[in-house]
C-alpha cells in the first residue's frame, strides 16, 4: 500500500450493523413522513383523493336514487330543492313532498317503504350532508343561481351541476369539486365576483 | 373533533402524528346531519327569515315587536315599527324575551310539591292531574271568598278572562305589583278625573319638570317617553329644557339639564312652592289658579319658597327661577312618580305635582297632558285593577288568622316584594299551615311559587295569545295583539305535560269545576277573535276589511288595531282643588335615607332569571349581576368604604341586608341608592341566593291616605361587614381612553346647531 | 358592491344610557352571556357600550354617556400590526376582522385606541336550550379569536343581496339593513348608512355638522384615525364650550 493512499478506517461488523440500521430506519423515517405530509396537504389543499377512495359518497338512510328521479323522470331540481333560488340553503324536501308521489307508487320496493315508515311513524329523515364548505363560511345558493342563470341564459336547474356535477347520473351522491377557498377564489375572479374576504367570511 | 385551520394548527404544532389523526377524524357526524322534517311549514325552510308581529311580554306596559322566527326558532326582537306605543324601538327587556322562551330554568310540567313546603322537591304530574287535584281542593272550601288569587295587574282580554274566573268562582282577585301604583292612579282620578294613565306628550314640550319619575328607564311606558324624548332633544323644535327633581341621580336626572336634589318626601312641597310662585306673580292661568286652591280655600302661602327651602334641601332662590322657567317656556310638561309618590304623602305629592299642568294650562294640550279614550271594547276595563299594600298588610292578617283556605298566584310575587317586617311569608306558611293550598302559575321558580304546593306552567309570551290595551296609552283608541310566533317550545312533551296559556288554564279549571265563565268559546284564541270581531264591527281604524277572517289577519300582521283619530272625548280636563296638600312624610330613622330604585334591566325583580338583563349594567354605576349600594365619594372616604366592601344596612325595623359599596360623586352625603331585583330566595341559576333583596328590609310604612307602599321613605344605618368582594362592572374593562387636555370622549357645546 | 362606504352618526345630545342597544348586540351577533366571573376578570364583551362619565360633584354633578363601537377607521391602527392579515379595511370602508385567520396574537386590540377589540379568552358557552336563539348567520367565535363590532355585515349582505334579487337598491335607513343597534335605539341616537351617497341621511347629517357652526366631531379626532362614526357634541346651555373627558 503506497503511502498516502487512502485508507478505510477498520471497522468492525457490529459498527456497520449499527450505521446499516439507522440509515434504514431514516429513510424509512423519511419516506413516511414524506407520505403522510402529501397526504395531509394533499386533503388540506382539498386535492381529489379518489385513489383512497376517501371521496365515496356516504351512506344515506335512504338509498335515494337522483337518477330514477332526474334521468328517468326528468324532475327539475328546484322541485325538491325548493329553496335554491331564494334562500341561502338549497333545502332538502319535507318527508311529506315525497309522499305526494309515494303514498302511490312504489308498492313493494323496500326503500319506498322505510319513506313510508318515516312518514307513519312521524319521525324525520336525518340525511347525511355530502357537499360542506368549511367554516366560517356563508354560501348563498340563491346569489349563485341567480349570476349563473342569468349569465348563461338557462334555467336555475341547469347551473347546479356547475359545482354539484351531474347528480342526476349518480346513484350515490358524492362531491366532485374541493370546495375549499381556493377553488372559490379562483371562480370569483373568473366571473368578477367579490373577492373580499367579508363577502365570505363573517 | 372539529374541522379547524386554528385546531390543525395547534395540532400540527403538536406533532405530525396529530395531524394525521385530525384528518381522520374529520366533522363530527352529528353536524353533517340534514333533517328533512314531516312536513315543511313555510317559517320552517333553512335560511328563511320572517317575522312576526306580536308584544313583547317583560314590561308592564306592553311594547309592539316584530320577532325573527327561522326554522321555527324565535331568533330576534326588533320593535313594531307601526305600534303607537314604541313605533319600531325597543327595549333592553323586550330583547331578552328570547331568553325567557329558551330558558334552561323554565319548568316543562306541572309540578307537585313532595317535600316540605319550600324544600324544592317535586313531582311532574299530567295537567290533567293537576287541575282535577286543584279543582277538588278548590271545590271544597265552604266560603269561596277566602280564595285569593293573586296576580300582577293584567289588562286586555287576558284581564277579563281573570276577571270573570274571580266573580264567577266567587273569588278574591287580588292584582299585585311591588312598586305600588295606588297613589300615581289616584293622583290622576283626582288631578284630571281620569281612570286610565294619559299620554305624556314629552316630544311637543317645551320645558319638561319631571319629580321623582325615572321615566327614561323603568318607570310607565319608558321606550314611548324615550322616544319623545330623542324629539325633545333634537326634534324639529327647538331643544328643550328638563329639570329633573329626585333624591337620586338617576338615568332620567343624568339626561337632565338640571339635576335638582330633594329631600326624599319633600317633592310635592316644591311642587306647590313653584306653584305658589306661579301664582304669586300672575304667570300662570288665573281661573285655573283660583280652582286648584278653592278660590284661597288652600292657602299656597304655606309653601312659599323660602319656607319649604329648608327641609327641601331646594333653595328659594331656585325654585323662584324654576318656576319662572316652567310658566315662560309653553308648553311645559310636568311628571311625577316613582319615588315621589312612595312616601306617607305619596298622594298628596303627586296631586301637587300634576296639578302644576293646570296652572300651565297644559292638562289635555299638546306639548302636556293627552287623556287617553277608554277601549274600543264593551267588556274590557279602562285600567286593570289593582290593589294597595293595605290591601296586601290585610291579607296578611288574614292569613295568619287562618282566614284564607287558597293562594293562586300569577305573575306576582308577594313573598318577594312585601317587606320581611310584614310577616307575609310566615304568614303563608306559618307552623301550622295558614294557608291550606299555594298555587302558582309561573314558568320559572321565583320565591313565590317555591313555596307553592301545586305549579302549573305557563306559556311564554311568544308561545301564547293575549291582547293589550295599552296603559298609558298613546292618546288614541289602541289594541295591542299577542299572537303566539313559534309553537311551545314543550310540545315535544306532549298534551299531558307541557306549559299551558294561563287563560286557557284558568277556563279548564272553570270547565272542571262546572263553573260557567260565560266567554265567548271554548279557548283563549276565541275569547281574543270575538273580541276582534268588536274592533271588525266599528269599521273604522288601521285595519279594516270586508270580513272578519281578512280583519283578522290583518290585525295579526299588524300586531293589533288602533284609530288616531279615536282621542279621548269624555269631560274636559279642569282644575280641581287640590284636596290634600302633602304634610310632612313620616320617614324611618337611621343616618341615611334609603333610595330603592328599579334596575333598569331586571327592575323590580322579574327579570332577575334573565343572563342578559343581569348582564346589562346599571347606566350610573356600570354595575351588573349583584346588589350594590350607592353611597357618595366622599363620606365613604370619611367613612374608610372602598368599592366591593361589605356593608350591612339596618333599617330601623331590625331588619338588615347586605351589599357591595359603590362609592361615586353624584349622590348626596345624606343618601344612600340601592337597586331592586336581586337576593331571591327562590329562582334558578341565574337570580337564586344573588344580591341582595332591599325590599326586605323595608319600613312598613304607607299613604296615610291610601295604603300604598312608601317604599322611599325608609332610613337606614350603614356599617362596614369586613367584607370585600369585587364589583362586577363593565366601567374599566376598557381602560380609560387616553386623552389630554386637547382630547375629550364627550364634547359639549352650549349651542345647538 | 362597489362605492359604498358605511358609516355611523351618533348624536351623543340624544344617548340617555339605557342599554337597549348594547343587548340587541349582544343577541343580534351571538355574544356570549357576560357573566358575573366575565365582568370581574374584565373580560366582558360589548361590541357596543354605553360609557359614563362623571363631571364634578354633589350637589353640582353631571353624569354623561357616550356610546363607543368599533369606529371603523379608514386609518386604523389596528390594522397594520395584525401579523397574519385577519384584520384589514373592506372596500365597504369597514374593518373587518377575518375569524378564520385570526390567531390571537392580540397586537390590534393593544393597538387601538378605542378599546373596541374583544379577545374570546374562553370557549364560548351557552346552556344547550338557549342555544336555540342563535342567529344562524353569524359565525360563534371560537376560543382565541378577536373580535369587534361588524356594523352587523350580515344584515348588511342580506339586505343588499335581497334588494339585488328584487333589482332595486337598497333603501337608505332600511330597517333590514341597520345594524340592531340602530333599529333598537328608543331615542333615535344612532344613524347608519352609506356615506358616499350624497342623499343618505348619515351623508346628509355629516355634512351639516361638521363646517363649523356643526356639532360633528370624530372621537379623538387627534390621533388621525379618520373614524367612519360622527360624534355630534352634547348640547350643554350651562357649559361654555367646554368639553371633559
Amino acid at each position: 500500500m503506497l503511502q498516502g493512499d487512502f485508507q478505510l478506517p477498520k471497522r468492525n461488523k457490529r459498527t456497520v450493523l449499527v450505521l446499516g440500521l439507522l440509515g434504514v430506519v431514516g429513510l424509512v423515517g423519511l419516506a413516511a413522513t414524506v407520505a403522510v405530509g402529501a397526504f395531509v396537504l394533499s386533503a388540506w389543499l382539498g386535492l381529489p383523493l379518489n385513489a383512497f377512495g376517501l371521496n365515496d359518497g356516504p351512506d344515506q338512510p335512504i338509498a335515494f336514487p337522483h337518477t330514477v328521479h332526474v334521468q328517468d323522470m326528468g324532475m327539475d331540481c328546484t322541485f325538491c330543492h325548493r329553496a335554491v333560488t331564494t334562500e341561502a340553503a338549497a333545502s332538502v324536501p319535507a318527508v311529506g313532498l315525497c309522499m305526494s308521489c309515494h303514498k302511490v307508487i312504489g308498492d313493494g320496493l323496500p326503500e319506498i317503504e322505510k319513506l313510508r315508515g318515516y312518514h307513519e311513524s312521524g319521525r324525520a329523515i336525518d340525511w347525511v350532508r355530502v357537499h360542506r364548505v368549511p367554516d366560517h363560511v356563508h354560501f348563498v345558493h340563491e346569489s349563485h343561481v341567480r349570476f349563473f342563470s342569468e349569465r348563461d341564459n338557462v334555467p336555475a336547474s341547469e347551473t347546479c351541476q356547475l359545482c354539484h356535477q351531474d347528480v342526476g347520473s349518480m346513484p350515490k351522491v358524492e362531491q366532485v369539486r374541493s370546495l375549499k377557498m381556493g377553488d372559490c377564489l379562483d371562480c370569483h375572479r373568473e366571473n368578477e365576483a367579490p373577492t373580499d374576504c367579508t363577502a365570505c367570511h363573517y | 373533533m372539529d374541522l379547524t385551520r386554528r385546531k390543525f394548527l395547534t395540532l400540527l404544532g403538536g406533532s405530525t402524528a396529530g395531524a394525521v389523526l385530525f384528518q381522520a377524524c374529520g366533522v363530527p357526524e352529528a353536524e353533517l346531519l340534514v333533517e328533512a322534517p314531516l312536513e315543511m311549514p313555510e317559517d320552517m325552510v333553512t335560511g328563511l327569515d320572517t317575522w312576526y308581529a306580536t308584544l313583547c311580554s317583560e314590561c308592564g306596559n306592553p311594547e309592539g315587536i316584530v320577532v325573527r322566527v327561522m326554522e321555527g326558532r324565535a331568533k330576534k326582537v326588533e320593535g313594531n315599527v307601526d305600534y303607537p306605543i314604541n313605533q319600531g324601538k325597543h327595549s333592553a327587556r323586550c330583547e331578552a324575551a328570547l331568553q325567557g322562551l329558551y330558558h334552561p330554568d323554565r319548568i316543562s310540567a306541572p309540578l307537585l310539591r313532595v317535600g316540605a313546603r319550600g324544600e324544592g322537591r317535586w313531582e311532574e304530574i299530567s295537567w290533567t292531574d293537576a287541575i282535577a287535584r286543584m279543582a277538588h281542593q278548590l271545590g271544597q272550601v265552604q266560603d269561596k271568598s277566602s280564595i285569593v288569587l293573586a296576580t300582577n295587574p293584567v289588562g286586555g282580554h287576558l284581564g277579563k278572562v281573570v276577571e270573570r274566573f274571580a266573580s264567577r268562582m266567587g273569588i278574591a282577585h287580588m292584582p299585585y305589583e311591588t312598586l305600588d301604583e295606588t297613589n300615581l292612579r289616584l293622583s290622576m282620578e283626582r288631578t284630571y278625573g281620569l281612570k286610565a294613565m294619559p299620554d305624556f306628550d314629552i316630544g311637543g314640550a317645551s320645558y319638561l319638570l319631571s319629580f321623582g319619575a325615572d321615566f327614561l328607564s323603568t318607570w310607565g311606558s319608558p321606550v314611548r317617553y324615550a322616544r319623545a324624548y330623542g324629539q325633545f332633544r333634537q326634534g324639529d323644535r327647538e331643544r328643550g329644557t328638563h329639570v329633573h327633581v329626585e333624591p337620586r341621580l338617576s338615568t332620567t336626572a343624568a339626561n337632565a339639564d338640571e339635576w335638582v336634589f330633594v329631600n326624599p318626601g319633600w317633592e310635592g312641597h316644591v311642587a306647590l312652592a313653584i306653584a305658589n310662585v306661579i301664582v304669586e306673580r300672575g304667570l300662570g292661568d288665573s281661573s285655573a289658579a283660583a280652582a286648584l286652591t278653592g278660590n284661597g280655600a288652600v292657602d299656597l302661602g304655606r309653601y312659599a319658597p323660602e319656607r319649604v327651602a329648608d327641609r327641601s334641601g331646594v333653595s328659594a332662590e331656585r325654585i323662584r327661577r324654576i318656576a319662572d322657567e316652567f310658566a315662560g317656556h309653553p308648553p311645559a310638561l310636568a311628571i311625577g312618580g316613582g319615588s315621589a309618590g312612595a312616601h306617607s304623602n305619596g298622594l298628596a305629592n303627586l296631586n301637587a305635582i300634576y296639578a302644576l299642568n293646570h296652572l300651565v294650562g297644559s292638562a289635555g294640550k299638546p306639548g302636556g297632558v293627552i287623556p287617553n279614550p277608554g277601549p274600543p271594547f264593551s267588556d274590557v276595563p279602562e285600567a286593570p285593577a289593582r290593589t294597595s299594600y293595605a290591601d296586601w298588610r290585610g291579607l296578611t292578617g288574614r292569613m295568619s288568622r287562618g282566614e284564607v283556605s287558597a293562594l293562586l298566584v300569577r305573575g306576582a310575587n308577594p313573598v318577594y316584594g312585601m317587606p320581611k317586617v310584614t310577616g307575609f311569608e310566615d304568614a303563608l306558611l306559618g307552623g301550622r299551615f295558614n294557608v291550606p293550598l299555594i298555587v302558582s302559575f309561573a314558568s320559572f321558580m321565583d320565591d313565590t311559587t317555591a313555596l307553592a304546593d301545586l305549579v302549573l306552567p305557563e306559556n311564554h309570551g311568544l308561545e301564547d295569545w293575549g291582547s293589550d290595551v295599552p296603559d298609558p296609552g298613546p292618546g288614541y283608541q289602541a289594541v295591542g295583539i299577542r299572537q303566539p310566533v313559534v309553537r311551545p317550545f314543550f310540545e315535544g312533551r306532549g298534551v299531558h305535560l307541557g306549559a299551558r296559556s294561563f287563560a286557557d288554564a284558568l277556563m279548564g279549571i272553570a270547565q272542571t269545576m262546572e263553573v260557567d265563565l260565560g266567554l265567548e268559546g271554548e279557548s283563549f284564541e276565541d275569547v281574543l277573535q270575538a273580541g276582534a270581531r268588536e274592533l271588525f264591527e266599528t269599521g273604522r281604524g288601521s285595519v279594516r276589511a270586508n270580513d272578519f277572517r281578512a280583519f283578522w289577519n290583518g290585525a295579526l300582521q299588524r300586531g293589533g288595531w288602533w284609530d288616531t283619530t279615536a282621542a279621548y272625548s269624555g269631560p274636559s280636563l279642569s282644575p280641581r282643588q287640590i284636596a290634600s296638600a302633602p304634610g310632612e312624610p313620616s320617614l324611618g330613622s337611621g343616618a341615611f335615607a334609603l333610595v330603592p330604585y328599579p334596575s333598569i334591566g331586571i327592575t323590580d325583580g322579574r327579570g332577575a332569571h334573565l343572563p342578559w338583563l343581569q348582564a346589562t349594567q346599571d347606566p350610573i354605576t356600570t354595575a351588573s349581576w349583584q346588589t350594590w349600594v350607592e353611597i357618595n365619594a366622599k363620606r365613604a372616604e370619611e367613612m374608610d368604604v372602598r368599592e366591593g366592601d361589605v356593608i350591612r344596612l339596618t333599617a330601623s325595623n331590625g331588619r338588615s341586608i347586605e351589599a357591595l359599596a359603590y362609592p361615586h360623586p353624584g349622590i348626596s352625603p345624606d343618601v344612600v341608592a340601592v337597586p331592586m331585583g336581586q337576593g331571591h330566595t327562590g329562582g334558578g341559576q341565574y337570580d337564586k341566593d344573588r344580591g341582595a333583596n332591599v325590599m326586605s328590609l323595608l319600613d312598613s310604612l304607607e299613604d296615610s291616605e291610601t295604603g300604598a307602599l312608601a317604599w322611599a321613605a325608609t332610613r337606614v344605618n350603614i356599617a362596614k361587614t369586613g367584607g370585600w368582594m369585587r364589583v362586577p362592572r363593565f366601567e374599566n374593562t376598557a381602560p380609560d381612553l387616553a386623552t389630554d387636555e386637547d382630547q375629550h370622549i364627550i364634547k359639549l357645546t352650549a349651542e345647538d346647531s | 358592491m362597489a362605492g359604498e362606504k358605511w358609516g355611523m352618526v351618533i348624536d351623543v345630545d340624544k344617548c340617555i344610557g339605557c342599554q337597549a342597544c348594547v343587548v340587541a348586540c349582544q343577541a343580534e351577533n351571538n355574544i356570549p352571556i357576560n357573566t358575573e366571573d366575565l365582568y370581574n376578570q374584565r373580560r366582558a364583551v360589548q361590541w357596543i357600550r354605553i360609557e359614563r362619565y362623571w363631571e364634578g360633584e354633589f350637589p353640582d354633578v353631571k353624569a354623561r354617556f357616550i356610546p363607543v363601537l368599533c369606529q371603523h377607521c379608514s386609518d386604523a391602527p389596528c390594522e397594520p400590526v395584525c401579523p397574519v392579515f385577519a384584520t384589514y379595511h373592506n372596500p365597504e370602508g369597514l374593518n373587518v376582522q377575518v375569524y378564520n385567520r385570526c390567531i390571537g396574537t392580540r397586537f390590534c386590540a393593544n393597538n387601538c385606541p378605542y378599546h373596541v377589540r374583544f379577545f374570546n379568552f374562553w370557549e364560548p358557552s351557552w346552556p344547550e336550550s338557549l342555544k336555540n336563539q342563535l342567529n344562524p348567520d353569524v359565525t360563534v367565535r371560537s376560543r382565541g379569536i378577536m373580535e369587534k363590532c361588524t356594523f352587523c355585515i350580515q344584515r348588511i349582505r342580506r339586505s343588499t343581496r335581497d334588494a339585488k334579487a328584487e333589482g332595486r337598491g337598497v333603501e337608505d335607513g332600511a330597517r333590514e339593513l341597520n345594524p340592531a343597534c340602530v333599529n333598537a335605539c328608543p331615542t333615535d341616537t344612532l344613524f347608519f348608512g352609506d356615506l358616499n351617497d350624497p342623499d343618505s341621511k348619515v351623508a346628509r347629517m355629516s355634512a351639516e355638522e361638521t363646517g363649523e357652526h356643526g356639532r360633528g366631531y370624530h372621537m379623538l379626532e387627534e390621533l388621525g384615525t379618520e373614524p367612519n362614526v360622527l360624534y355630534l357634541k352634547k348640547v350643554d346651555k350651562n357649559a361654555k364650550e367646554a368639553s371633559h373627558a
